[in-house]
């Protein structure tokens, strides 16, 4: 409830611009050049830390921007109502600047969202996660909606109905694990994920009707649930820091080597790649064509807005430090949403959506001059071209020169480990005469530390041959972009050989065995309705074999790990595979069932060596978890001992009894001493736990992907309950035969 | 005083050199002028614009890459006859094509630079100058240093033609006939010289002013004398913009007096006007994409508006016009000028598919060739425009590639330890591949991915001083059939020093003498292999002195040397033990016997160290003012203020932002420092005989608690 007088002084000095009419505003576009400049800019004051911004109305009518800085706080800017707060709680003002209220969490932050969360409630609702805890919060009220313990910590945060669940969820995204509480705190969705979550959005992605979350994870795989069900893995090649939705179907993403895109479904439209790193996204429409952008926020303070057809800029704008988020919000309550980009220096700037004048022109050069620029280009490149075909045809000596005939041979093997070298992966290029490879570069994502590898040899090394050792760290397709220079040994201009080579998935596999090695004791079994002759075809697609198998028994010597991975199948269609390895019996399931098409399968598994590893995980889990309690209780005596001996000091001090005093505080300072250390092994121990429960997680999600389907759902949430019933041996149950019962 | 001006793409030539475009003198008082320019292919082109479109006066056929075009004519008629240079021919065509001379020089070198003055020809070709009257040899010098421009005053208070040389070594050679008359020391390799007032202008000075520009991005303005030179003012580079390649004055602002209009090898266009105190400053600024080899003023497009015309490397013809753009005209005007565009771009589409056609063709007979086992493959040498300087602000290198067409990718290696620096500017991804020292010596390996049109890449990198080898970096632009070209680039071992014009005396100096049978041409390798910015020319003479200083630590280096003895003094001791090592490594190559000695000054590493103080505290400083800041910005927004703190630690708080532009801006200067004075330490007991490298980790210690006195005594006391 908000006075006349409080929105008629909205917009204080800080919002300066925001006075300026439309067509003061386009004249002023073109007096700077740019057509589109930011429609009010403020500056904060206050760090904001990156991807943690929101927008929200808190009191149902104002939007509010919101956002965790520095010490463990949240700011709320609220230009919209001065001097009606109330300052108790949590809520205190800032000194520096009335707009701004500070939301003490006391750890750091994580992740916020903001949006309605309860069936009731007239304003939005601050959602605050941290390494442990969810804060669910009413601004408006100053109170605490929930408070929950989350174990799995929540490194990301998405607001909304997902598939049929009726109520509204705050999902949180953590290590390996998802959580959905709704608004009395009570959980209502929970499943594991691949690795630690990054980034959570929620769209339609079948086109149904309902809500899909998409999660984008440090296994680099941007994972597709509804519900709990798991519909579609896209893998990329970095960890995916953020998504967001675009429209229908359609999200785009970003990655830490610096990419962004947009998908549609599970089919890639566009990406770039930029050296700089793309902090934060977000859809909207800034040329008012009616289709939105995506807009990137970089890390060297650059804004741009993309075309989601084709990824060509449209717009772009400079911030001096990294940018921290992009939001959107009517933040001069007119109507009118306003893309909302921030810093992590705390600089604001709107921006408008153009007006229909522009004709979605943003960029100041004129787009004739430009068109007619390219086609220039395009001429003097085919001149340039055709140039190049003529001198060739007359002139037939040089510098550079090789015989018109030549052609690059590539070739993959498997090569074990020598004393010399690593297993690998061996590429070898070589070229048929006397010319000689100056230089091969192999550009491939996720398999090199950057995106390339380059192979340089020395002058006296030069030779018409190069191999090069390839070690993939993960059983995924690649392809290999191969750019070989071949000229003569003296030559400083080489003719540019562009090849491109895949690597199939399980490269890493040498099918000569070495008889001496143990059987593997890990297993997996399950029923295929296929010929033999079809999974001889995953084999041979799949795997480097030199000369292909034609029967689906084969045994693999591991490259990486040295175990055996042998592969049978039975007249009745029955495929089991003997591995120790669970992260590559899934793969190899996953992999052949997609392979075959296979919807729903079941199966058997027994890991002896890892379900005994599990079993003593789980035995640390409860150690640490006692310790913890323990721990816990000690810090409450310690203060209350504190509590005492400072009134007792105080005491001494007025009563002038200054050796006492001295005495203790002196013992207060060793108990502070012996806090800080105690302290230092709380978290030692809340790490260690942290990490066994992760491994927890992930070893449900290994049992999952040994089945595919509705069977894999069954066993997570199985395995789930055996947890959450504290029943390891039916959890081990579960993990074996897929089911909880029998 | 601002302006306003248009950006108008005209047309496109091949690859053009410095200094080859010019406009032709206007016929009537308002008429546009005609255009001139000269590219790499040979041809000559003369153009004027009717109704928004280039229409050819003339064209040439193709030939020998052209390298530069001064107009001419006689005395007191209009300068309207055409004078290009290619090899070493220079020919002459009136402003309709008709080409009325060829004139050989009969020099063994491809001419560089040229200029026209009536019935005088001034040529110069790497280190002569020759100066021709009618065709008839008049007067011949050789330089010290490589020549890159020339120009030539004629005054009615001069007595004679003047002609003035640009040259590497940082100065502007005044001749007198055949000799020198007197040079003039400028502040960085001169690149560029053009006339200031060429039409005469107003005052008593008219006529004997010139301007330069540098390499690294500095212009100036000097009178030139008699016997002797005046600077009238100079501008420096502070914002690290590129080299100047073209300077040209003509009154754009419309104040009555003339502008000077500057192009440089970044790209950028900029107008300096004159303020009542006739001090130049910036009036207009803009960026094109690639190199700006030639820059004029005149009205070309439209008549009656004046603009600044520009040729680039890869060969567009771009205005720069004070015509307002359609967008402010009105709505009738708007519907004329599409059409017109429209018409320009049909006719652009229907020769692109024209090529296309004959491209497959091209395509598939390449193709074909294939097949055959007699037929070789031969792609024609694409041009790559490079500069490889030392930036004296930071002591680090910049390397630029400019290509004609799009570059694809570009691969770095280097043998000898090198950094890689992230520069803005550049758009490329870049990525590090794994290096193998043994057996291929690669130190480094990286590639960058250029996005789409970039024709142009920024690379900075830092060498170490001491480490030396070469740098390759292989470029393949996007053109088929696909090649790449390598560059190499020499990384000396005093990499980091600088030519400079004298030196302070007075320091305390340590001497290198080497007494042995080379010859005046063998130790003047050594030294070029040693030393940047030494000419590879061996010195005429008996004896030569070359002077340098340490860009990063400010120290000196006087190299004195001629047939069988050769003297090395520098206040930096580092700096003579990389001497030594090098030089009697190299004599070793060549079987020479070489008998050295030193004269070691002990107080020359107090000296250096010294030096070094103020720099390294500085550094320190920063370094902890900047590590404070985060906590102190917490400490603000936990108490609400910042008025409990001391006034030191507000300060910090007030300067954050300077602070941290600051440290950003000298990644890893603290390491190099610390770096530099251990090679102090090292080197200072070299000399003396004895190895400390196992002090070396108490001398970090006392760095990590730097105070200049407990380094210095370290240095003074430590027991061996």
């Amino acid at each position: 409830v908000f006075s006349i007088v409080s929105v008629l002084k909205l917009f204080p000095a800080a919002l300066k611009p925001a006075t300026l009419t439309l067509a003061t505003y386009a004249w002023l576009a073109r007096q700077l050049g740019t057509m589109l400049v930011p429609i009010f800019t403020l500056k904060l004051n206050h760090k904001i830390n990156p991807r943690m911004v929101t927008v929200g109305k808190f009191d149902g009518v104002h939007p509010c921007l919101t956002a965790a800085t520095q010490a463990g706080k949240v700011f709320i800017h609220n230009p919209h109502a001065r001097g009606q707060r109330p300052v108790t709680h949590r809520l205190s003002q800032s000194t520096q600047d009335s707009d701004i209220s500070l939301l003490n969490i006391n750890q750091a932050v994580t992740c916020l969202t903001a949006g309605t969360l309860g069936p009731n409630t007239t304003g939005d609702t601050l959602l605050v996660g941290s390494q442990t805890n969810l804060l669910a919060y009413d601004v408006h009220d100053n109170a605490d909606i929930f408070y929950r313990e989350v174990t799995d910590g929540a490194n990301a945060i998405v607001m909304g109905k997902l598939g049929d669940i009726p109520n509204p969820l705050a999902i949180i995204g953590g290590n390996c694990a998802l959580q959905g509480f709704d608004y009395e705190g009570n959980d209502h969705f929970w499943t594991v994920t691949g690795d630690n979550v990054r980034s959570l959005v929620l769209c339609d992605f079948t086109g149904d009707g309902k809500n899909e979350l998409l999660v984008g994870s440090e296994d680099f795989d941007i994972r597709v649930f509804k519900e709990d069900e798991l519909l579609s893995e896209m893998t990329e090649n970095e960890t995916v820091t953020s998504l967001c939705h675009m429209h229908g179907s359609r999200f785009g993403y970003a990655l830490a080597n610096g990419t962004v895109g947009v998908y549609d479904r599970t089919a890639r439209y566009w990406r770039i790649k930029s050296k700089n790193h793309a902090m934060s996204i977000h859809a909207f429409d800034l040329n008012a064509d009616g289709v939105v952008e995506l807009i990137t926020g970089w890390s060297n303070g650059k804004i741009d807005a993309r075309s989601d057809r084709t990824g060509e800029v449209i717009f772009k704008d400079n911030f001096s430090s990294s940018v921290a988020g992009v939001v959107e919000g009517d933040y001069r309550l007119d109507g009118q949403q306003q893309l909302i980009c921030c810093s992590i220096e705390g600089e604001v700037r709107g921006y408008l959506p153009a007006s229909k004048d522009l004709k979605g022109n943003l960029m100041d050069t004129s787009s004739e001059q430009d068109l007619i620029r390219e086609l220039s280009q395009r001429r003097q490149n085919l001149l340039l071209e055709l140039r190049n075909y003529e001198e060739n045809a007359k002139t037939n000596s040089g510098v550079g020169v090789i015989p018109a005939n030549t052609q690059l041979q590539t070739a993959l093997s498997v090569r074990p480990a020598t004393e010399a070298q690593k297993a690998h992966v061996e590429l070898s290029i070589s070229t048929p005469n006397e010319t000689i490879i100056r230089a091969v570069l192999i550009f491939a994502e996720g398999i090199f530390e950057g995106e390339s590898h380059v192979v340089h040899p020395s002058a006296q090394n030069l030779s018409g041959c190069v191999r090069v050792p390839i070690v993939p760290p993960k059983d995924i397709p690649v392809d290999l972009h191969i750019k070989a220079f071949v000229g003569g040994k003296i030559s400083t201009q080489f003719h540019v050989f562009e090849i491109t080579r895949q690597l199939p998935r399980f490269s890493m596999y040498d099918i000569a065995v070495d008889s001496s090695v143990a059987p593997p004791s890990g297993r997996v079994a399950f029923s295929i309705n296929d010929r033999p002759q079809r999974v001889v075809m995953w084999l041979n697609q799949n795997f480097l074999l030199p000369e292909g198998v034609d029967s689906p028994d084969v045994t693999f010597t591991s490259l990486r790990g040295g175990g055996l991975l042998s592969i049978s199948m039975a007249s009745n269609g029955q495929i089991t595979l003997r591995t120790d390895d669970i992260d590559l019996a899934g793969d190899l399931v996953q992999s052949l069932a997609s392979f075959l098409a296979i919807e729903d399968l079941s199966a058997e598994a027994d890991f002896p060596g890892y379900f005994e590893e599990l079993r003593t995980t789980l035995t640390e889990v409860d150690e640490f978890h006692s310790v913890h309690q323990k721990l816990t209780a000690a810090m409450a005596d310690h203060s209350n001992y504190i509590r005492n001996m400072l009134v007792q000091a105080e005491d001494a001090r007025l009563m002038g009894d200054m050796i006492t005093m001295k005495k203790r505080y002196r013992e207060l300072y060793d108990l502070n001493r012996d806090l800080i250390n105690e302290y230092k092994i709380r978290s030692n121990n809340h790490n260690a736990l942290l990490a066994c429960l992760k491994s927890v997680n992930q070893a449900i999600q290994r049992a999952g992907r040994l089945r595919v389907g509705k069977p894999k759902n069954q066993v997570i949430s199985a395995c789930r309950d055996a947890i959450k019933s504290n029943n390891v041996n039916a959890l081990f149950r579960v993990m074996r035969a897929g089911t909880a019962s029998s | 005083m601002e302006i306003h001006l248009n950006r108008v793409d005209y047309i496109q030539v091949g690859v053009t050199s410095q200094k080859t475009m010019r406009l032709l003198p206007a016929l009537g008082k308002k008429a546009t002028q005609k255009v001139a320019i000269a590219d790499h292919d040979g041809v000559l082109t003369c153009f004027g614009m009717k109704k928004g479109e280039a229409v050819p006066v003339f064209k040439t056929l193709p030939g020998q890459k052209i390298a530069r075009m001064d107009l001419g004519g006689a005395a007191g008629t209009p300068q309207e006859k055409i004078f290009v240079c290619s090899g070493s021919q220079v020919r002459g065509f009136t402003k309709k094509g008709k080409q009325f001379l060829t004139f050989e020089a009969n020099l063994t070198e491809s001419i560089n630079a040229m200029h026209v003055s009536g019935a005088d020809l001034f040529v110069c070709a790497s280190y002569i100058y020759n100066h021709y009257c009618d065709c008839k040899d008049q007067d011949y010098y050789l330089s010290g240093d490589k020549i890159n421009d020339i120009t030539c005053l004629t005054s009615e208070n001069l007595t004679r033609l003047v002609p003035v040389l640009a040259c590497q070594d940082r100065v502007l050679r005044v001749l007198q006939g055949s000799e020198l008359a007197y040079d003039i020391e400028v502040p960085g390799p001169p690149s560029v010289l053009e006339l200031y007032n060429k039409d005469g202008g107003n005052d008593l000075s008219a006529g004997e002013e010139i301007l330069y520009g540098t390499t690294d991005g500095k212009i100036g303005l000097v009178q030139i004398g008699e016997d002797s030179a005046a600077t009238k003012w100079e501008i420096d580079n502070d914002k690290k913009k590129g080299g100047i390649l073209c300077i040209d004055t003509y009154d754009i602002v419309g104040d009555g007096v003339n502008d000077i209009l500057v192009g440089r090898d970044d790209g950028t266009v900029e107008v300096f006007g004159f303020d009542s105190s006739s001090e130049p400053t910036l009036r207009f600024e803009h960026v094109l994409s690639e190199s700006v080899t030639s820059i004029q003023g005149g009205c070309v497009g439209k008549e009656s508006y004046d603009e600044v015309l520009t040729a680039t490397y890869t060969g567009w013809v771009t205005g720069l016009t004070t015509e307002p753009q359609k967008t402010e005209a009105g709505p009738g005007d708007e519907v004329r000028m599409s059409k017109e565009t429209q018409s320009k771009v049909e006719a652009l589409r229907a020769e692109l598919e024209q090529l296309q056609v004959r491209v497959l063709q091209g395509r598939e007979q390449y193709q074909q060739t294939s097949q055959s086992s007699t037929a070789v493959s031969a792609v024609p040498v694409f041009s790559i425009n490079d500069k490889f300087t030392l930036c004296q602000d930071d002591a680090s290198y910049s390397l630029t590639l400019e290509v004609q067409t799009a570059i694809d990718n570009l691969l770095l290696q280097s043998d000898v330890p090198i950094d890689l620096l992230d520069v803005d500017k550049n758009s490329a991804v870049v990525s590090f591949s794994e290096c193998d020292s043994e057996p291929n010596g690669n130190f480094l390996l990286a590639t960058y991915r250029c996005q789409a049109n970039t024709t142009r890449l920024e690379l900075k990198v830092r060498s170490i001083e001491g480490q030396y080898g070469t740098l390759q970096a292989y470029v393949t632009p996007r053109l088929q059939p696909k090649t790449c070209q390598v560059r190499q680039y020499q990384i000396k071992p005093l990499s980091l020093h600088q030519r400079t014009h004298s030196i302070d005396q007075d320091r305390p100096m340590n001497r290198l003498s080497l007494v042995g049978q080379f010859s005046f041409a063998e130790i003047h390798s050594w030294v070029v292999f040693c030393l940047p910015e030494v000419p590879e020319k061996t010195p005429a003479g008996e004896s030569i002195t070359f002077y340098f200083h340490n860009t990063f630590l400010g120290t000196h280096l006087e190299a004195t040397y001629c047939k069988g003895e050769g003297h090395f003094r520098s206040d930096n001791i580092s700096t003579i033990s990389i001497l030594s090592d090098v030089l009697s490594k190299e004599a070793t190559k060549r079987k020479i016997n070489l008998n050295i000695s030193y004269d070691i000054d002990d107080d020359s590493v107090s000296h250096t160290l010294k030096m070094i103080h103020p720099k390294l505290e500085y550094q320190l400083l920063l370094a902890r003012k900047v590590q404070l800041i985060d906590a102190l910005k917490e400490l603000q927004v936990h108490e609400g203020n910042a008025d409990f703190l001391i006034p030191e630690y507000r300060n910090i708080l007030d300067e954050s932002a300077s602070l941290l532009e600051e440290y950003k801006k000298q990644p890893a200067h603290l390491e190099r420092l610390y770096g530099m004075i251990t090679d102090l330490f090292i080197d200072k007991f070299k000399f003396k005989g004895q190895n400390v490298k196992t002090k070396v980790s108490s001398l970090l210690e006392i760095l990590d608690n730097y105070d200049l006195n407990s380094l210095l005594n370290f240095f003074n006391d430590v027991d061996m």
